[in-house]
């Protein structure tokens, strides 16, 4: 497997290493980017730093909680309103961010006074949520400010509130996957085991990983509540603080975004004993075996070949209109650092598409370890690139559509390169069964937009046809398609409703009855 | 190993790859407990023989290793057609090549880093 360096990128001759193209009869074991390194000076980095790592992936997704920065305000508020992490509480954690908004003065004379006076005003302000998370930036932990010092003095004074610090600066890492590090540690030390809720099921679960992005969580919720399992935790969409204070009482970890949350599971499995299974929630198939192994794992198989029998005869032919229309389009799998994995294999299998590339921004050599085994041959796996690379792929490679983050992705559309968003989605969610023809859906409308198809061509320069009408995204789709698919009555475009999550909030689940010889957890 | 074993054990290793994510663990006493046990239990299931989970943690193996037995023998109709010898043989081969793709050849920096 070669190593591949990139035109643009012969002045930084270190970034050979950080590319490889999957060769016919190749494997990992020939040729492997190097992951999680420092960048190298030089290369303009797509990567986000260590303190957003730890705030915006993983601590601000809590839904009960005052997420506050000591630090610049725009350390907070610069990448935090991007984000698409709801939760079932009228999205608090979105609507408000909060920041000690530090000056120069402080610098020079501490701010920790400064951050007590806000800590103190955000519960004043919303006296309803007791509990608050403080995160470390670049600012306050160059100056020394004693944060853990100041939650412990703030919490003796104020008996019903609690407090998380999670020290983990801009500078403490590679890029955020050392504060997905610094956090999900800090969190098991810190938090998990200081509050013992009696727990009255047969099986409990954690479900870590999850940031339930546009919904996720709770799509995947809904399985686990109709196979009769109790999910005590979310680690951390929709989560809720203290349920995650007491991730210690849980039977089973499982486990989504290996690359943000395995060390909390791999401790949790060290210190408590409770064992770690890795699912994926993306594609029908993977889905399908990731619920029949929790059904198995508890003995309960016959609930979740139920759900998955019910739910591949609602949505595969809406999948398989898609997949015959997506069939052999050129994708660019450009996430941060899991989705790599999890669709490379899915999408083209499932979707049709064919991956002619992987990268991951934050990702380490475990996740281009998977990711490369799940691409075809002859997909170029970059690790973290920049982004003259990816203009320079794009060029190579043409691919009909990629997915990316925000900003990478508005470079794509510069060059007429349609981007779904991978991190935050466009229409999603994109897990479970629906949210994966969702996923199929903003794909098709990606590539066979007509405004996308009107945007290829330059006024400036370009012949501008008159005679033609505007066309739709059907007519794009089907012209090449025979008229046995076309006409296929078996397959239809998605029929399910523009949201499809508030409606979760609200069933009613079946009561299954409780195991002959009772075990409680409490 | 006969050619047709080793072929049929590539075929194996590539759905592994493709499908499972239960080898690629973060460091190589973690790889190699879960190669160790799922692989054992799912040769065992090939063989026909019965696995009894006890401990939650065997059984987090053993559901993993019924999902692979099953997809193998649903993927690899050859499999049904395949003598005792022959299937030891393939799962040990199968064994040996993913311990060799995800422990002993891997180039992954990180597996030995003594903290997680
Ligand atoms: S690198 Fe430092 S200053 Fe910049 S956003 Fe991160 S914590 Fe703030």
């Amino acid at each position: 497997m070669p190593y591949h360096l990139f035109k643009c990128s012969q002045c930084i001759p270190e970034r050979e290493k950080h590319a490889v193209i999957k060769g016919v009869g190749e494997d990992i074991s020939m040729a492997l980017p190097l992951g999680y390194l420092n960048t190298i000076p030089g290369t303009i980095s797509e990567r986000g730093c260590a303190y957003c790592g730890a705030k915006h992936v993983i601590g601000t997704p809590m839904k009960d909680v005052i997420h506050l920065s000591h630090g610049p305000v725009g350390c907070t508020y610069d990448t935090w309103q991007t984000k698409r992490y709801i939760s079932d509480n009228n999205n608090f954690q979105l609507k408000y961010t909060f920041a000690s908004d530090m000056k120069e003065k402080h610098i020079v004379f501490g701010a920790e006074q400064l951050l007590k006076k806000n800590i103190l005003d955000a519960f004043a302000a919303f006296p309803d949520i007791k509990r608050m998370t403080i995160y470390q930036t670049c600012a306050s932990a160059l100056i020394g400010d004693d944060i853990n010092a100041l939650a412990d003095e703030i919490m003796e004074e104020n008996p019903d509130v609690d407090i998380f610090v999670c020290n983990s600066p801009g500078f403490g890492g590679p890029s955020q996957s050392g504060g997905h590090h610094k956090i999900n540690i800090a969190w098991i030390n810190q938090k998990v085991g200081t509050v013992n809720p009696s727990i009255d099921a047969d099986y409990v679960i954690n479900y870590v990983g999850e940031y339930n992005i546009q919904g996720d969580q709770e799509v995947m919720m809904d399985y686990f509540k109709r196979m009769g399992i109790y999910v005590l935790a979310t680690f951390t969409g929709n989560g809720s603080y203290d349920d995650l204070r007491a991730m210690h009482k849980a039977h089973l970890n499982v486990l989504e975004c290996a690359r943000s949350a395995e060390y909390i599971c791999n401790e949790l499995r060290v210190r408590y004993g409770i064992p770690r299974m890795d699912i994926d929630g993306f594609g029908f198939e993977p889905l399908s075996a990731s619920l029949r192994k929790v059904g198995l794992f508890f003995g309960i198989e016959e609930r979740a070949l139920t759900i998955i029998e019910e739910e591949n005869a609602r949505w595969q032919p809406e999948l398989d209109w898609y997949k015959a229309r997506l069939m052999h389009k050129k994708v660019c799998l450009w996430p941060g650092g899991s989705k790599l994995w999890h669709w490379a294999n899915a999408i083209h299998e499932e979707m049709g598409v064919d991956v002619v590339s992987v990268y991951t921004k934050f990702g380490h050599q475990g996740d281009m370890e998977k990711g490369i085994s799940r691409c075809e041959e002859g997909a170029l796996a970059v690790d973290d690139p920049n982004e003259l690379e990816g203009l320079e792929a794009m060029e190579t490679l043409q691919p009909d559509i990629i997915f990316t983050g925000k900003r990478p992705g508005e470079v794509a559309k510069k060059i007429r390169v349609p981007y779904l968003n991978a991190h935050a989605y466009h229409n999603g969610p994109w897990k479970g069964f629906e949210g994966w023809v969702r996923f199929a859906r903003d794909m098709y409308n990606g590539i066979y937009s007509p405004i996308h198809q009107l945007s290829l061509l330059d006024i400036s320069q370009d012949e501008i046809p008159t005679d033609k009408g505007f066309v739709t995204n059907r007519m794009l789709s089907d012209a090449d398609l025979s008229d046995e698919v076309r006409n296929d009555p078996n397959l239809r475009p998605y029929t399910g409703n523009y949201d499809c999550v508030s409606p979760l909030r609200n069933k009613v689940y079946p009561e299954f009855p409780r195991k002959e010889k009772e075990v409680s957890v409490a | 190993m006969s050619n047709d074993i080793q072929n049929k054990v590539e075929e194996l290793v590539n759905y592994i790859m493709k499908k499972c994510l239960w080898q690629f663990h973060s460091r190589t006493w973690d790889r190699k407990r879960q190669n160790d046990n799922i692989l054992g239990m799912t040769a065992q299931l090939i063989y026909g023989g019965d696995v009894k989970p006890a401990t939650p943690e065997e059984k987090c193996y053993w559901a993993d290793a019924v999902c692979l037995a099953d997809a193998f023998r649903n993927r690899f109709g050859w499999l049904a057609d395949m003598d005792r010898a022959d299937k030891e043989a393939l799962m040990t081969g199968l064994k040996e090549r993913i311990d060799f793709l995800t422990v002993t050849g891997s180039l992954n920096l990180e597996l030995t880093d003594v903290h997680y």
